[in-house]
């Protein structure tokens, strides 16, 4: 088995960053202390990622809002709009308004991304808004139909995935629970599979991973199979494993492992017998594994020990398959 | 049926607190601003004169000295007085002595371990409980909260106590989840939840409401601002709402609100004990969308329970004007068939709004239901 592990979103916020960003809306503390509290929690999360030999890494996206604000906040056409629940969870996003056609801005994103990611871009996971949540949850001022806005934010993630292999970036996830959540169909779900053509057309050799969680992924198979990706990923809180179809060609599976919503520690035995089971079933020709969501749902504490749960699960599967 | 006039107004959750409270409670010494607006506070309502020696104390600078539970008194009390003044009839201490409403009830209980803080969005966190054993109650909780609103209160108190779904909800659930075999999947969660639902409402939260009727509460407000955040989960909030309430003898209302109502209902039309439905309403009425037209959902149903019908925005400075307010209550009577079922309300707690926009709008909702009511009691004008 062909196995990686990696962290899917962002992890936590360390008490001590808590506390510092807290005072620094409270005028308490100074941008500039506040900036070495975040340069010291990534460090940290950079050498947990080390220290349980996962493939890639994230350093935690600790400074970004939300998904979309790094985007909403630089692209032309868009403004930051109003709070919005993450789906079904307490936490929330703001929500991008697109009042005009969407005009990629160079350099944006690799401004945004964490420094840590910039010096071994090679091992970096690039995290990214998913084409049909990004172009379902923003409010579309700008006229243009649902599935031209999705393909033509494929075309534009296609460049900024171009400009960012540019700078040496291999792995790119694309945050896509609605996928799963609200499967789309039609000409949307055509317009999804040709927005992440784009985007593969851009890859040249690179990784590039769809992955859903928050709702059961099973329905959707019949269009994660036709992603031109390199791997589409499920969270299996949310999907019983049983309802992972066989393969029919497609891409390599992500399996969400560990459960953001509970603090109860996943049992890696039991993790490596449910990841032998659909693997066998399905026959993927790679296996991702990572948090079913993101686990900065948890507090930092319990969202290390489900890190190393993860960790645990992939000895569990013998590490001999990985790279 | 009661000798109420039509569309009695009420109170929703909670108010914000005085400046003189806040500086009071943490035993800084007032400074000229709250100083002042105690002045003005007490001079309109009058109740400084109910606990002298603390309004006295407070400005003489004092605080320490008095002592914060001395503090949040005068604060219930001004809370008090300015919901009565407004002419609700049914008033509470606009949650005076609250300061969120998870943390304080987990706190009351044994079973549960805080985790640590979650973010919400931005740089906002709260903190967040895992059951981790069985959950019991130390002791019931609001107990003396209400007994002194009780002592006090001119109009009929009522209750807001978070129900036992949200408590669930806004928790980890580990005990529950891990006493389920195999894969921790979707069944396996939905069993894990509802056991802990149950447990929260039979062993922490039905005790509490027993010893708060026992204390003489006749009107609670079981808060659940969860309940929408998992529209699949409705029969839980239900099944929370029963267990808590079961073989309690009081009127009881589910206070939920910026929730698709239609996606709960017909589930929670089988909450056995509640009384009345407490919804926001007027954060989405706009003049593109008619915020009440759920109400007809209710009546197609066959449900006949009272509403509290949230008639004033929380979320927004501006007041809405009486004549709107008298719109929203009629057009929600026409939904629903029976003036005598419309109880009026904000949304929700006004804690969101500075205190003058809270008593212009609490003023905006009493003058609106009196226009409303004109309009039964005089038709032709």
């Amino acid at each position: 088995m062909n196995v990686h592990a990696g962290l899917t979103g962002p992890f936590p916020r360390s008490e001590a960053l808590v506390r510092a960003t807290r005072d620094l809306d409270r005028g308490r503390t100074t941008p500039e202390a506040v900036e070495e509290v975040f340069d010291a929690a990534e460090r940290d999360v950079v050498q947990l990622e080390a220290r349980l030999r996962l493939d890639t890494v994230s350093a935690g996206y600790l400074r970004w809002p939300d998904l979309f604000r790094p985007i909403a906040e630089t692209w032309e056409g868009f403004a930051v709009g109003p709070l919005a629940r993450w789906f079904e969870t307490n936490t929330f996003y703001r929500q991008p308004i697109l009042y005009a056609p969407p005009v990629r801005v160079p350099g944006a994103i690799a401004a945004r991304l964490p420094p840590a990611l910039a010096r071994d871009p090679a091992r970096a996971r690039v995290v990214l808004p998913g084409l049909h949540t990004f172009a379902g949850l923003l409010d579309n001022r700008a006229g243009e139909a649902a599935p031209a806005l999705a393909h033509r934010l494929g075309r534009l993630l296609g460049d900024e995935v171009r400009e960012l292999r540019g700078r040496g970036y291999r792995t790119f996830q694309f945050t896509d629970p609605l996928l799963a959540i609200r499967p789309p169909d039609g000409p949307t779900a055509e317009a999804v599979v040709a927005g992440y053509r784009a985007i593969a057309d851009a890859l040249e050799g690179g990784t590039s991973i769809v992955w859903t969680y928050g709702g059961d992924a099973g329905p959707a198979f019949p269009l994660l199979d036709r992603l031109p990706v390199s791997v589409v990923g499920v969270d299996l809180a949310e999907t019983e494993p049983e309802r992972i179809p066989e393969r029919k060609g497609g891409p390599g599976l992500g399996l969400g492992i560990v459960d953001p919503r509970t603090t109860l520690a996943e049992d890696p035995t039991e993790v490596a017998r449910v990841v032998r089971e659909v693997h066998a079933r399905r026959r993927p020709p790679v296996v991702w594994l990572g948090p079913g969501g993101p686990l900065d749902l948890l507090p930092y504490e319990p969202a290390a020990r489900k890190l190393h749960a993860l960790a645990a699960a992939c000895e569990a599967l013998g590490s001999g398959g990985r790279p | 049926m009661t000798d109420r006039p039509l569309f009695p107004a009420q109170e929703i959750g909670s108010l914000a607190k005085p400046r003189w409270q806040i500086l009071g409670q943490r035993g800084e010494p007032l400074d000229e601003r709250a100083r002042a607006e105690l002045r003005d506070d007490d001079a309109r309502l009058g109740f400084g004169a109910e606990l002298p020696d603390a309004r006295a104390a407070l400005l003489a600078g004092r605080s320490r000295e008095l002592g914060g539970e001395a503090v949040r008194d005068l604060g219930a009390l001004f809370a008090l007085r300015l919901l009565e003044s407004a002419g609700l009839a049914r008033v509470y201490d606009g949650e005076a002595r609250r300061i969120e409403m998870y943390e304080y009830p987990i706190r009351q209980m044994r079973g549960f371990r805080f985790q640590g803080h979650v973010r919400s969005f931005d740089n906002k966190y709260y903190l967040k409980a895992a059951a981790v054993d069985e959950v019991r109650l130390d002791r019931p909780y609001h107990v003396e909260e209400f007994d002194f609103v009780r002592r006090h209160a001119r109009a009929e108190p009522k209750l807001p106590i978070t129900g036992p779904y949200t408590l669930a909800d806004w928790s980890y659930n580990e005990h529950y989840l891990a006493r389920q075999p195999g894969w921790k999947g979707r069944a396996a969660r939905r069993s894990a939840q509802r056991e802990f639902v149950v447990d929260l409402a039979r062993r922490a939260i039905r005790p509490t409401l027993a010893a708060l009727i026992e204390h003489g509460c006749r009107v609670l407000q079981i808060d659940e601002p969860a309940a929408g955040t998992h529209p699949d989960e409705a029969d839980l909030v239900v099944e929370g709402f029963n267990a808590a309430t079961e073989g309690l003898d009081a009127e009881f209302s589910m206070h939920i609100c910026y929730s698709d109502y239609r996606a709960l209902l017909p589930a929670l039309l089988e909450a056995k004990r509640c009384a009345q439905w407490a919804w926001e309403f007027a954060n989405r009425d706009t003049d593109q969308h008619d915020g009440y037209e759920v109400l007809k959902a209710l009546h197609e149903y066959g449900d006949r329970r009272t509403i509290g019908l949230g008639v004033v925005d929380v979320h927004r400075d501006p007041v809405e004007s009486p004549a709107r307010v008298a719109e929203r209550i009629l057009r929600a009577t026409r939904y629903l068939g029976d003036p005598a079922r419309v109880w009026v309300n904000p949304d929700c707690g006004l804690r969101t709004r500075s205190l003058p926009i809270a008593r212009a709008k609490l003023a905006a909702t009493v003058e609106g239901a009196a226009l409303a009511r004109a309009s039964f009691e005089n038709p032709r004008r």
